[in-house]
């Protein structure tokens, strides 16, 4: 599809996306102006890392997951088979033995399956 | 400074400490930040000489950016407030912080107000390379302001010289995930049949349309990053480095800034605008030029000593 540029003012949530937590930010300022002698402490760092940023680039893209999924199905295939088939089976323990049951701990009754 | 008025509440006195601004009506994370640094300064206690100080002057001064400039500038009457205060420069040797008076307290993060903001910064930018300040700083007096530059005169100084003549661009690609789903069904044949199989199944389709899920879900991340990859790799050669930012919602694939030479900006926008005419799938988001705010990140704290 066709592009134009838009100029950066344009678009608040761009805006946005930039001026707030970018550039120079500083965390709290305690200055007190007659008392005392103050020191800033300097953390500054460049972004200018091109050969190293476009080395980056695959894992960059793929870190950012680019569609919401559902959290069900995000879950890995096996991992749901295996709890429901534990589950089924406690539920048939637990029908069969019911009264014993209720004393044991759950945990030894899912890892004696 | 006089002692005046000592009957002056000591909570809006801490407020008139320099502040990150912050809004409730926001739901972006940022917000959070710039709450943290509120609450920070928030339940601090404020020295009798702070109160004072507050009580003495209402104004203090916003602060937009930092310019490599020895002589003193005005950028004309664009700053934030409602008349559109000075925008002015204050000097510490060949550096300048351009600033405004506002008056002191937590300024909100109002469209407005962060349009000025950028305004402000767009302005500036024509003729000088700029560190954005990041939005919301306000500080009491000038003589504040010099003691910032002067503490992070070599931090600013070095990152002026590395930002000289370049520009950051902004570059957002979304797609119509559903077509792109369709498309991914029509061309798939394992995803093709699996669907089919799920139309056809009598009885439970739990786990067919599990897997097609599973399915669908790799073939969109294996598409969104080859996208993504063949963008980055035909901007290479026209910028000068990148940053890949989170993509926000679920139909952007990519989320990018790029910071780009003067001399390569046509470059840059004739290879944006021709990659994005061969793609009909996707739409393009492209801004700028926008000061360096996803290359420069500097904090500063400061420290009693």
């Amino acid at each position: 599809m066709p592009v134009e540029r838009a100029a950066g003012g344009t678009s608040l949530i761009d805006v946005l996306d930039r001026v707030l937590d970018k550039g120079i930010v500083i965390d709290a300022w305690v200055r007190v102006s007659l008392v005392g002698i103050d020191l800033i402490t300097v953390e500054a760092r460049v972004v200018v890392a091109s050969i190293d940023t476009y080395l980056k680039y695959s894992e960059a893209v793929g870190q950012s997951v680019p569609v919401a999924r559902p959290a069900l199905e995000s879950r890995p295939y096996d991992e749901l088979a295996a709890e429901n088939q534990a589950l089924r089976a406690e539920l048939s323990a637990a029908g069969a033995t019911r009264r014993k049951a209720a004393r044991q701990p759950v945990a030894r009754r899912r890892s004696g399956l | 400074m006089a002692k005046k008025s000592p009957a002056k509440k000591a909570a809006p006195a801490t407020k008139t400490a320099v502040k990150r601004a912050a809004s409730s009506k926001r739901t972006s994370t940022k917000v959070v930040t710039a709450k943290k640094a509120r609450d920070r300064v928030a339940v601090r206690k404020t020295t009798p000489e702070e109160i004072h100080a507050a009580a003495d002057s209402g104004r203090g001064k916003y602060v937009y950016c930092v310019i490599q400039s020895a002589d003193s500038r005005k950028f004309g009457a664009a700053g934030i407030g409602d008349n559109g205060s000075e925008i002015h420069t204050i000097h510490y040797r060949d550096l300048a912080a351009v600033v405004s008076d506002v008056p002191l307290g937590i300024l909100d993060s109002t469209r407005e107000n962060v349009l000025a903001h950028e305004r402000v910064n767009e302005i500036v930018m024509r003729d000088h390379t700029v560190i954005p300040m990041s939005f919301g700083t306000i500080f009491k007096t000038r003589d504040d302001i010099v003691q910032l530059l002067r503490s992070a005169y070599d931090a600013f100084g070095d990152v002026l010289t590395k930002m000289r003549d370049k520009m950051e661009f902004g570059l957002k690609v979304l797609w119509d995930r559903d077509s792109v789903v369709k498309d991914i069904e029509d061309e798939d044949e394992g995803i093709h049949r699996l669907k089919n199989e799920i139309a056809s199944q009598k009885g439970s389709t739990y786990f067919a349309r599990m897997q097609y899920g599973r399915a669908i879900d790799a073939a969109l991340q294996l598409r969104s990053e080859r996208y993504g990859s063949e963008i980055l790799d035909r901007l290479r050669d026209v910028a000068v480095a990148s940053r890949i930012n989170k993509p926000i919602g679920d139909k952007m694939i990519m989320n990018a800034a790029f910071l780009v030479s003067r001399d390569q900006e046509t470059a840059f926008d004739t290879r944006v605008k021709s990659i994005a005419s061969e793609h009909d799938k996707l739409t393009f988001k492209y801004t700028g030029p926008w000061p360096p705010y996803n290359f420069v990140n500097i904090r500063l704290k400061l420290e009693r000593v």
